[in-house]
């Protein structure tokens, strides 16, 4: 299990290392690494899901490794309070960010292995701390450069830890 | 904890020195934890023949990998389809010793099958023609007749036509075929299997005969080291 410190409280995940085991191995690597200190929620979406994990306040993005490979293909459905990994539209494009879901997103869900029907790889789900989940998913939001959806007080990851 | 290590898809070549050392780390550092390391094919991106160990990178690697055996772990080398000419001679320079593709293990207590993975990828039949040529003795012989640098260049051009011929290949042809994994699982009595090519690392349960299996993918290095790690417990993937 894996415990983010956030500064509106503590959210406890399980890991689903059976059905998703490379993308645990690389989100515990970005953990053991110290990657997600200090990082925040910078996409907040009542309704749909809360983002983060790759940047520093102030929107400056942090360096990541090489993307891992999608294992969205293990039917694992984004269902409310489920965790899965971000990425960009190209399927195998995750490194750090990750979001949880807080409502059942079917359509991120795994249909044909092709671009559009990938999905996104759930991997784990939160235990503990739905209330904080939901307290994220409430705060106020607007624009900050290039980015729609961020937090007007920045919501803070302190640090993350395997438990 | 006694515990066994799987890679495959290593795909080491000159080209790609920061992969390389990744490789020579995991082998001087996590890899010589373990009571044994099966590399499940293409540890190489190519191999022209075990007289090519002359080439310093390949003796390198060579190196790296008599240095992990020197320190008792058993090191186990299967062939992939990248280095189908990985042979003895390469093998007792590392101090290891070749696996059979297929091979049935006892895994710390779980009959746990190993292999490439290539030859269950049944749906791609370009491939698996190619595949039997190259596995041919006498096409073997022929190959390795001739000079390295014109073994070299021949190799080269090889893996631009198979590179170009994937372009036009489905997701699914370059996959498994899921007949041919029942069948594998079928014949060996159900066991655990464990193993690389395809590049699309995972955990897959299947139900064959009413008997479920566990089938892990490994993952490639291309971009990224990684490892399966088997204990009496389980395996647990970990990436570099």
């Amino acid at each position: 299990m894996v415990r983010l410190h956030t500064n509106q409280g503590t959210i406890t995940i399980e890991l689903d290392d059976k059905r998703a085991p490379w993308t645990v191995a690389n989100f515990l690597s970005y953990v053991e690494d110290g990657h997600y200190s200090n990082t925040v929620f910078h996409r907040v979406i009542n309704g749909f899901m809360i983002q983060g994990g790759g940047f520093e306040p102030g929107m400056n993005q942090k360096p990541t490794r090489v993307p891992v490979k999608n294992e969205a293909d293990n039917k694992v459905k984004n269902a409310t309070y489920t965790l899965a990994m971000a990425r960009t539209s190209e399927p195998h494009s995750a490194t750090a960010q990750f979001f949880i879901n807080v409502a059942d997103n079917d359509f991120l869900n795994h249909t044909a292995p092709t671009p559009e029907g990938w999905g996104y790889c759930v991997f784990g789900r939160v235990v503990e701390g739905t209330e904080v989940v939901d307290k994220i998913k409430g705060v106020k939001t607007g624009a900050k450069g290039m980015h729609q959806d961020v937090p007007l007080h920045d919501v803070i990851i302190e640090r993350a830890e395997v438990v | 904890m006694s515990h066994s290590i799987f890679v495959s898809d290593l795909h080491l070549s000159p080209e790609r020195p920061r992969i390389n050392q990744v490789f020579f780390d995991f082998a001087d550092r996590t890899a010589a934890q373990a009571e044994a390391v099966y590399i499940l094919g293409d540890l190489f991106e190519y191999w022209v023949g075990d007289d090519d160990l002359a080439d310093p990178f390949n003796a390198s690697v060579a190196d790296a990998l008599a240095g992990l055996s020197g320190k008792g772990v058993k090191v186990r080398l299967m062939q992939g389809n990248r280095d189908v000419l990985l042979v003895e001679a390469f093998a007792r320079r590392c101090g290891a010793e070749l696996t059979a593709d297929p091979t049935l293990l006892d895994l710390h207590g779980t009959r746990t099958l190993v292999m490439h993975g290539d030859t269950l990828c049944t749906g791609d039949a370009e491939y698996q023609k190619f595949r039997s040529y190259a596995h041919d003795p006498g096409n073997q012989r022929r190959f390795l007749s001739q000079p390295l640098a014109e073994r070299r260049t021949q190799m080269l051009g090889m893996r631009a036509e198979s590179e170009k011929s994937k372009q036009g290949k489905s997701a699914e042809i370059m996959d498994v075929t899921q007949s041919a994994v029942e069948r594998v699982l079928r014949e060996h009595g159900y066991p655990r299997l464990i193993h690389g090519h395809t590049h699309r690392p995972a955990r897959h349960l299947h139900t064959v005969d009413g008997r479920r299996c566990e089938r892990w993918v490994l993952n490639d290095w291309y971009e990224r080291g990684g490892y399966l790690r088997c204990d009496s417990g389980g395996c647990k993937a970990e990436l570099l």
